[in-house]
């Protein structure tokens, strides 16, 4: 279970996170939903470890969270890979990095969980299509069986429908797989969909957190209403019969 | 905008002081006697040693590495530049002479570099990758590769020996300046036209241009408006690096056309490890550099305010 | 007064990435482009803009994200006054303080450079500007993409109420067809480079024929809220 309590980050004098705490439970999902500016981000690279809190202590199972190497998925699947290198390369650096081997079988079950045909990995990022790229990209987070995987906009840069068919196939392989899940977005719709438990960020402070029926039904803020709203009125969320 | 100044300022004083230390300490530890050096100059023979001694403690060379670096300094403060300590002459105007026969030298060179290299540039990109463009690169990048000295004696040879049209060496007349103007113009067009053309082409790619021709503005407003300051600035570092490299007097073509300038007052001063004009050529090279670097910075913000901002 | 094109195709590198295709626009019409990415709406939609600039008619395009519409080195006010000439207005005549009330544009000072303002106010500024002289037609390209859902939402609402009392029609070009589905009256679905399927948004919603507007239909929402 990954446990952040009090967590602040200070940029300068400001503080980008004031105060967050969260859990996620084993194969579970939490889903982050806040506007830009809100802190998602920064929230990410504090749990990644690529910046100190002032405060706060973010853990995996009691332990400093580094033990669990939480893999990430980005938002741009062109700016995540090395160009030149192939996807299989790419795709294979946490193993190699890592020092771990590989069990027989699990690149090719993972591809067709993610539905990724094997050739597709020889090529490079700018060959295949986005939405093949990022599933890739998932495949790289996934390789080397994270008990904890970070998502930082994972369908932003996809459209409608190939939104959906990647949301489902990140599902189905967490069933798989069993990793902790906290995906940030700002669609509601997708942390609605898919999310166990959603958590609101405004400002760097948890705004609310509740889980994602009770929240698609009667968010309590004022501000989280309209973000449900928001979300009814751009088609995310489909209204109340 | 005024505490970018003052950082600025701040940054030139510690650039001064730190290259006066330096070459101070380079000049005092350099190979061969100074004192030695300083008498030969003077007196353009070999000496004994009294009058080797005699000057060294004149020069104030036998005291300390500070001492004689503060004994110097400390008028320098004053704006005083002191003596020379070979000719005894005080160094102020003898560096204005040379600095006389740089500066308009320099600024000469640079207007002809600019006249070519803008309008070259300019029909380059209006077919990038066409043969205009890619024999204006290879002609830049020829450019760039020939030294200066070289092409100063071809065109001796080709416009004051062979066509006997221009004058080939010496400063007397303004027609003297001509070629070495040219020689110094054409090295600064090699580099402006690379830098014109690609600052050009990174301007046309700016992603809001689709859409200002869209709206409906003219071409020509766009080209004025949108990819001309764009790609300003790129070309105005490159511009001020120019400036302030002529302005320091480029020796080899002075020597070549046997021009008093800068850099023949720099070099002759080494030689003879006259500490003073030396030290006087630096700070104001030094100098020179802070005021283009400051003119520089001043342009950018005001066309583009995000350079130099916190969180742009 | 209608709006028609006909035979609009675009074919890039020997490909056919536009297929010939004609469309009627009546004024105050709002109309969706939907389709999947690479369906060729974009190119359907730049392409009717340059037709029917040609044929004379006032189009406007707002484009997916302001950093596609405003130069940074440029004040907020040299944007609006360049789009003032650029239509042939004398500068100062538009109607700024009405467009700014009704896309609800406050407090931003013109003098700032884009990155100044908010990327909502950024892009509402973009649409505003694009209302100038009141078009014939506006484009929209997937105008919320870059907006953070409360403003975008605001901002939809905004544009379906104006621009009242004037003719100005509405082209929406959007991948989402939830985003398309309340607010434009007619939608033409693509893809391949085609219009596949055309007609009422109800009816396209409700019985999608080709397996594009299925497609498309079935995902419009994430999930659908019980009552």
């Amino acid at each position: 279970m990954l446990t952040v309590t009090d967590l602040v980050v200070k940029r300068g004098a400001r503080a980008t996170l004031d105060g967050i705490s969260l859990s996620v439970p084993a194969a579970g999902t939490l889903a982050v939903v806040g506007e830009s500016g809100a802190g998602k981000s920064t929230l990410i690279a504090a749990i990644l470890g690529l910046l100190k809190p002032a405060t706060g202590v973010i853990t995996w199972n009691g332990a400093p969270v580094r033990a669990a190497r939480p893999a990430l998925v980005m938002q741009e699947p062109r700016a995540a890979f090395n160009p030149a290198l192939s996807l299989r390369r790419s795709v294979m650096e946490p193993i190699a990095a890592q020092g771990i081997t590989l069990a027989e079988g699990r690149l090719e079950r993972l591809c067709a969980g993610l539905e990724l045909p094997l050739d597709l990995l020889d090529r490079r990022p700018a060959q295949v299509s986005i939405g093949q790229a990022q599933r890739a990209g998932i495949l790289r987070a996934l390789i080397a069986a994270p008990p904890l995987v970070l998502f930082d906009e994972p369908l932003s840069a996809l459209d409608a429908v190939t939104q959906k068919h990647t949301a489902r196939l990140i599902a189905e392989v967490q069933a798989e797989e069993g990793f902790a899940a906290l995906i940030v977005t700002h669609d509601l719709g997708y942390a609605v969909a898919h999310g166990d438990r959603i958590m609101v960020l405004k400002d760097g402070q948890v705004e609310e957190t509740a889980d994602a029926q009770t929240f698609a039904l009667s968010p309590r803020s004022p501000y989280c209403r309209a973000l449900r709203d928001a979300a009814i009125s751009l088609g995310a969320l489909g209204a109340a019969a | 905008m005024i505490t970018a100044i003052g950082g600025v300022l701040l940054r030139a004083v510690v650039v001064l002081s730190g290259t006066a230390i330096l070459t101070f300490a380079l000049l005092w530890h350099a190979p061969g006697d100074p004192a030695q050096a300083i008498a030969m100059a003077r007196f353009d023979a070999l000496l004994s040693d009294d009058v080797i001694d005699q000057v060294r403690q004149e020069v104030g060379l036998n005291t300390g590495f500070w001492q004689a670096f503060w004994a110097w300094l400390g008028p320098l403060l004053r704006l005083d530049f002191g003596y020379s300590a070979v000719t005894g002459r005080p160094v102020w105007p003898d560096l204005w002479a040379a600095m006389t026969y740089t500066f308009p030298l320099a600024l000469a060179g640079l207007a002809i570099g600019l006249a070519l290299s803008l309008p070259l540039a300019i029909l380059a990109t209006k077919r990038p990758g066409g043969l205009l463009d890619r024999a204006a690169v290879a002609i830049a990048s020829l450019g760039a590769a020939i030294p200066a000295y070289w092409l100063g004696l071809l065109l001796i040879l080709l416009f004051a020996v062979q066509l006997g049209l221009l004058p080939a060496m010496g400063a007397r007349t303004p027609a003297h300046a001509i070629l070495p103007a040219v020689t110094l113009g054409l090295g600064v067009a090699a580099s402006l036209t690379r830098i014109i053309r690609s600052g050009i082409l990174e301007a046309r790619g700016q992603p809001f241009l689709p859409a200002l021709r869209r709206r409906g503005v003219a071409g020509q407003a766009v080209a004025r408006d949108h990819v001309a300051p764009h790609a300003a600035i790129p070309v105005v570092t490159l511009f001020g690096l120019e400036l302030a490299f002529l302005l320091e007097g480029a020796v080899l073509v002075e020597v070549i056309f046997g021009r008093p300038g800068l850099g023949t007052f720099l070099v002759t001063a080494i030689t003879a490890r006259d500490f003073p004009h030396v030290q006087a050529v630096v700070v104001l090279t030094a100098l020179v550099f802070v005021l283009v670097n400051l003119a520089t910075d001043i342009f950018y913000r005001v066309i583009d305010p995000r350079i130099g901002a916190e969180d742009a | 007064m209608t709006l028609s094109v006909t035979g609009l195709s675009e074919i890039r590198a020997g490909r056919t990435i536009l297929h010939p295709t004609s469309l009627e626009i009546e004024p105050r019409g709002r109309i969706g482009l939907v389709g999947s990415s690479g369906s060729g709406k974009s190119t359907l939609g730049h392409a009717l803009i340059d037709d029917l600039r040609a044929q004379g008619c006032s189009v406007a395009h707002v484009p997916q994200s302001p950093d596609e519409a405003l130069d940074p080195l440029r004040s907020m006010a040299f944007h609006w006054r360049e789009a003032e000439v650029a239509l042939g207005l004398v500068p100062g005549s538009a109607d700024q303080a009405g467009l700014f009330r009704a896309l609800r544009i406050e407090g931003g000072d013109l003098r700032k450079r884009p990155w100044g303002w908010s990327r909502g106010m950024q892009q509402r500024f973009v649409i505003a500007m694009a209302l100038i002289g009141s078009p014939d037609l506006i484009v929209l390209d997937e105008p919320t993409s870059a907006l953070d859902p409360i403003v975008a939402a605001a901002t939809m609402d905004l544009l379906s109420g104006f621009p009242d009392g004037k003719d100005t029609a509405m082209i929406l070009i959007t991948h989402d067809l939830g985003l398309a589905a309340r607010r434009v009256a007619r939608l033409l679905v693509m893809q391949a480079g085609r219009v596949v399927e055309e007609g009422r948004t109800a009816d396209i919603l409700d019985r999608p024929q080709t397996s594009a507007a299925r497609a498309l239909s079935a995902h419009r929402n994430w999930i659908a809220l019980p009552c």
